[in-house]
């Protein structure tokens, strides 16, 4: 941001509130790696304090890969996570990109009958889709998810690009098809490439929704190997009313951490703004 | 003593004999299988079960089960397992709409789709006959138009379960046997710092094991045994009400109005709870967990009321569905499960959780090995579904899972007049009873 | 050599024909209504196979009495009267929208913040911006998990914090009372979804051009001019789909409240999402169900019609 950097304004303006949403987002988080690291006497010891750990223990991880097919269902999330953004992106940037640059017959119809798609609950529609899936002979695969999964992203994933397509001036379009550049290149060589921010947004989004996603994966993946964490770790840790807490914890936490150092690496290129090419005045 | 134990000790070797007789007759029927025809055996057969409690019971079912059926008959055992807290009924009711390649499972909720299920009454008759008969009430969920749907399988015993240390160190030595006797020690004990936790939330078990047979301990009932005529509008229940408020307010902790099923086996086992209604679990988790805590924890039967003392039922049933490829294969399936042979040790590897219907197994040995089990056997003689008078169908099913009941007594809980709260109920039941 | 003079007339008009009419197939293909249809045709099939088809069967379903296993009867608009006349049905619309309302709000206004502070910079840019991603990264069962023990009374964090400052003696009962559930389910809400508010607005921050910052400076415009006559006009859009997307995700959610809550303590934290899937699950009313879930989408749709109306008046 521009302005003058001084110290107590870097301050206010920087630490304090960075540490105040550090605290915020993470201090579940720090609760939960302490429970994944005690013993279940230590979890349920009144005068215990819920962020220290006295007699830090590994069996809650160690059991979580001895007794259950955790590395299979991060392995499947990961798989079905990724399969279904790319499949949404591509699909996503069929459906926006002309919706928000191309002027043609029915382009505001069709812009709003997506948009109204999207407002369906999951509740009204995993019943019939449990019905087509079935019939497709797709029951218990992963393909059933990866098929489904892209319904619930590809019209967030095509609202999100068309704000980002619409930011990209139309002279620059014109002007490469002026030089004599097909529509094509124009879209892949020219405006995709500027989109770069939007196409990382929508998709950690669509990968994030993709490997949370509860629902069809429940109804869709039934053998314990080809299902995915937030299935296979409610389906085999949480036994009648007794929840293996310790367990639990230990597969969210070893769920998210991977996802979160992939992010890492991709939010860096980010284009921190964008100068050359863009409109100037 | 003496005398008893020998009665009891003969009554369990004729049980043992009778077992083993048909043990042997069900090796026979493994046998015969081998005979058919190879052509006619299905590739396998799926049953679709929640995950139990119980560890130990899915393992048997997957380390024993499977391969035997796989060396008696050849045919490949699928154990599919849901999730508990509500994930098996989605996954059946999608299952029975959309003809999915499940054969057979644990039925859960099933007045939801009795229809859709094979007439089992061959297999359940022949049961019945071999191991004792079954406890009449559970006839009420599983016999429907004069056919059984399902073969009953365990109660989940819901029992109170309290700490018998802080319960002397108040000085109330036995658990108090009436419901009066139960607020009264109660009080004392939230004002000690040890307040009862009883579940009032949008929880599936624990909250309807004991609100419900209090209600009907009172006198009060929801729907008359035709099924159709709404009685929840009485004196007594307006009693009952009135008594949960005072409970509540005068030795339950705020929390527990909110409570689903595992929020109060993790009340107690951290120690804020002295009472709570429950199944085996919060024992069993102690004795492995808090060993110490274990052994000052204690079940017993619910309190009565002026009317008796009631339980209420968490049965297990096995159905299988119409849309089976092979019926004949997957009836062959079950037949097999519910012989002694396989089923007394499957009962067993679970400890009793799922208190067996069939009156052979009402005094199993097994039961003796841990005494603080027993209550959870004997809420069979006074259980009751959680329809009862009514039938056990698709509108009793709707009332419990819309809470209708339950959150009567939690909006007295939290402020609600009693006449307003039992009428809103009433409303509801109309909607869904016409 | 033989040298018909017709057929050698013939060979340049020959020769020229197919090259006219390849050219025209990629003139044709180059007119922005074919390009956009043939674009279009693969996503909109997919859309009309999987979502479509479940959807018109869901409409369907509301407009019959079709309990599981059964076959179905028509009732036109029977299942609309019966939720009319239901006081659960008004409690969890009447939950739904103060719910969606509350914790869109926070997140809107938590997740600006969030982005401007985060606009500055600052070493380990990236690894910030991911670990501040975990609320919602995380799959939201299991951290709805973690909220159970947090907001448990005598073990959670929140209580042990209170009665250690002594602000209080015995914690409240997030959980319990009614008005304290309501509020834990929107604050575990607004902390999962926070990120995402906070993410993407910081990526639409970053597509503003460092030039038109530079000229509001030099002009003499302060921080908060620039922000309010610069940034957050530029921002609109990208506001105005994350937020978008968030109502809609929040009005449908389910998750979060079936495992923290149920629905409980007496209906106080039901949503219309929990409250049908009740209706079709716990009630096997498949057709009730589909209506009440059917119910939330002109809700919904009036919602997000106002919303985008007053921006485009402003």
């Amino acid at each position: 941001m521009v302005g003058e950097l001084t110290w107590p304004r870097r301050l206010l303006g920087l630490w304090v509130p960075l540490a105040a949403l550090f605290v915020f987002a993470l201090f579940p988080f720090a609760w939960m790696a302490a429970t994944s690291l005690k013993a279940n006497a230590e979890l349920y010891d009144p005068a215990a304090n819920p962020m220290w750990i006295r007699h830090p223990s590994l069996v809650h991880y160690i059991d979580l890969f001895k007794e259950t097919n955790f590395v299979l269902w991060i392995g499947n999330t990961m798989l079905v996570a990724l399969v279904s953004t790319i499949l949404s992106l591509l699909l996503g940037v069929m459906l926006a990109y002309p919706l928000a640059r191309m002027r043609f017959p029915a382009a505001g119809l069709l812009a709003i009958s997506v948009a109204v798609a999207y407002l369906v609950p999951q509740t009204l529609l995993f019943v019939p889709m449990a019905d087509l899936i079935n019939r497709m002979k797709l029951g218990d695969s992963l393909s059933a998810v990866m098929l489904t999964y892209p319904t619930l992203l590809v019209p967030f994933c095509a609202w999100l690009l068309i704000g980002y397509f619409k930011t990209v001036p139309r002279e620059l379009e014109e002007a490469a098809l002026i030089d004599g550049a097909s529509r094509w290149r124009a879209m892949t060589r020219v405006i995709l490439p500027l989109c770069t921010p939007g196409f990382l947004s929508a998709g950690i989004f669509a990968f994030t929704l993709a490997q949370n996603e509860f629902l069809y994966a429940l109804l869709f993946l039934n053998t314990s190997t080809i299902r995915t964490v937030p299935v296979g770790v409610t389906g085999e840790l949480i036994r009648g009313d007794a929840f293996y807490w310790g367990q639990l914890m230990a597969a969210a936490l070893l769920g998210s951490l991977p996802v979160v150092l992939i992010y890492s690496f991709f939010v860096k290129y980010y284009v921190a703004g964008l100068t050359a090419g863009s409109v100037k005045g | 003593m003496a005398r008893s134990d020998c009665f009891r000790g003969s009554t369990s070797r004729r049980d043992f004999l009778k077992l083993s007789v048909a043990g042997a007759a069900g090796a026979t029927v493994g046998a015969d299988w081998r005979l058919r025809t190879a052509s006619a055996k299905p590739a396998q057969i799926t049953f679709l079960r929640e995950s139990s409690y119980v560890k130990e019971f899915d393992d048997y079912f997957k380390n024993v089960l499977i391969p035997r059926y796989q060396q008696d008959t050849g045919i490949k055992l699928v154990y599919e397992i849901v999730a508990a807290g509500g994930s098996a009924v989605p996954r059946l009711v999608s299952i029975v709409e959309s003809k999915a390649p499940v054969d057979a499972g644990w039925v859960q909720q099933e007045w939801l789709y009795r229809e859709a299920l094979l007439d089992v009454s061959d297999i359940a008759e022949e049961v019945g006959k071999q191991q004792g008969g079954w406890y009449p009430e559970i006839k009420s969920l599983s016999v429907w138009g004069g056919k059984w749907k399902s073969v009953p399988f365990g109660n989940i015993g819901q029992t109170m379960v309290y700490r018998r240390d802080w319960f002397d160190a108040a000085g109330i030595h036995t658990f108090p046997d009436t419901w009066e006797e139960f607020l009264e020690a109660g009080t004392k004990l939230k004002k000690a710092g040890h307040p009862y936790g009883m579940s009032m939330g949008h929880g599936f078990a624990d909250n309807n094991s004991w609100l419900l047979p209090l209600l009907w301990g009172f006198g009060g009932q929801v729907v008359a045994k035709d099924g159709k005529t709404i009685t929840l509008d009485s004196a007594e229940t307006a009693r009952a009400v009135d008594y949960v408020r005072k409970l509540y307010k005068d030795a339950c902790i705020d929390d527990c109005v909110g409570w689903l099923d595992p929020a109060n086996n993790k009340a107690f086992l951290t120690s804020q709870i002295s009472c709570t209604n429950n199944a085996m679990s919060i024992l069993i988790s102690a004795k492995r967990d808090l060993p110490d805590m274990g052994k000052v924890i204690d079940h017993a039967l619910n309190p009565k009321g002026p009317k008796g003392r009631f339980h209420s039922l968490v049965p297990v049933t096995h159905g299988i569905f119409n849309h089976t490829p092979d019926p004949e294969a997957a009836k062959h399936f079950l037949r097999w499960l519910m012989d002694p042979k396989q089923v007394a040790a499957w009962y067993r590897s679970a400890f009793m959780y799922h208190a067996p219907f069939l009156h052979a197994y009402d005094r199993d040995p097994e039961w003796d090995k841990e005494p603080r089990f027993k209550p959870d056997q004997r809420v069979l003689e006074t259980g009751k579904l959680v329809s009862w008078p009514a039938p056990a169908d698709r509108k009793a099913g709707e009332v419990v899972n819309k809470w209708i009941v339950i959150d009567m007594f939690a909006k007295a809980c939290t402020g609600v007049p009693t006449k307003a709260a039992i009428a809103d109920a009433a409303t509801g039941l109309k909607q869904i009873y016409g | 050599m033989s040298t018909n003079p017709v057929l050698e007339a013939a060979r340049p008009a020959a020769r020229a024909v197919p090259v006219r009419r390849a050219f025209q197939l990629r003139e044709w293909l180059e007119r922005e209504a074919v390009f956009s249809w043939l674009m279009l045709t693969p996503p909109l099939l997919f859309l009309l196979a999987f979502l479509g088809y479940p959807f018109c069967y869901g409409v369907y379903l509301s407009f019959v009495r079709r309990p599981v296993a059964q076959p179905a009867t028509f009732v036109g608009l029977g299942n609309f009267v019966n939720l009319w006349s239901d006081s659960i049905f008004w409690q969890a619309v009447w939950n739904t929208f103060r719910f969606t309302g509350a914790a869109t709000v926070l997140k809107l206004v938590g997740g600006l913040g969030m982005a401007l502070v985060m606009h500055q910079n600052f070493r380990m840019k990236g690894v910030t911006r991911a670990l501040l991603l975990l609320p919602f990264i995380v799959p939201t069962v299991l951290s709805t998990v973690a909220w159970q023990w947090i907001l448990d009374p005598g073990m959670g964090m929140f209580n042990r914090i209170l009665m250690y400052v002594g602000l209080v003696t015995q914690g409240p009962s997030w959980l319990g009372n009614p008005t304290l559930a309501l509020v834990s389910v929107i604050l575990v809400n607004t902390w999962r979804g926070l990120p995402f508010f906070g993410i993407t607005i910081l990526a639409g921050l970053q597509t503003i051009p460092t030039e038109l910052m530079e000229t509001a400076t030099i002009d003499g415009a302060g921080s908060w001019q620039r922000f309010r006559y610069v940034t957050l006009p530029l921002l609109m859009p990208v506001i105005f789909i994350v937020t978008t997307f968030s109502i809609i995700f929040t009005f449908f959610d389910f998750q979060l409240v079936y495992v923290l809550t149920g629905g409980g303590p007496a209906n106080a934290t039901h949503l219309m999402a929990t409250y049908a899937y009740s209706i079709s699950m716990g009630g096997g009313q498949m057709g009730l169900g589909s209506a009440a879930a059917l119910a939330m989408v002109p809700m919904l749709g009036l919602v997000l019609v106002a919303m985008s109306s007053y921006v485009r008046k402003a």
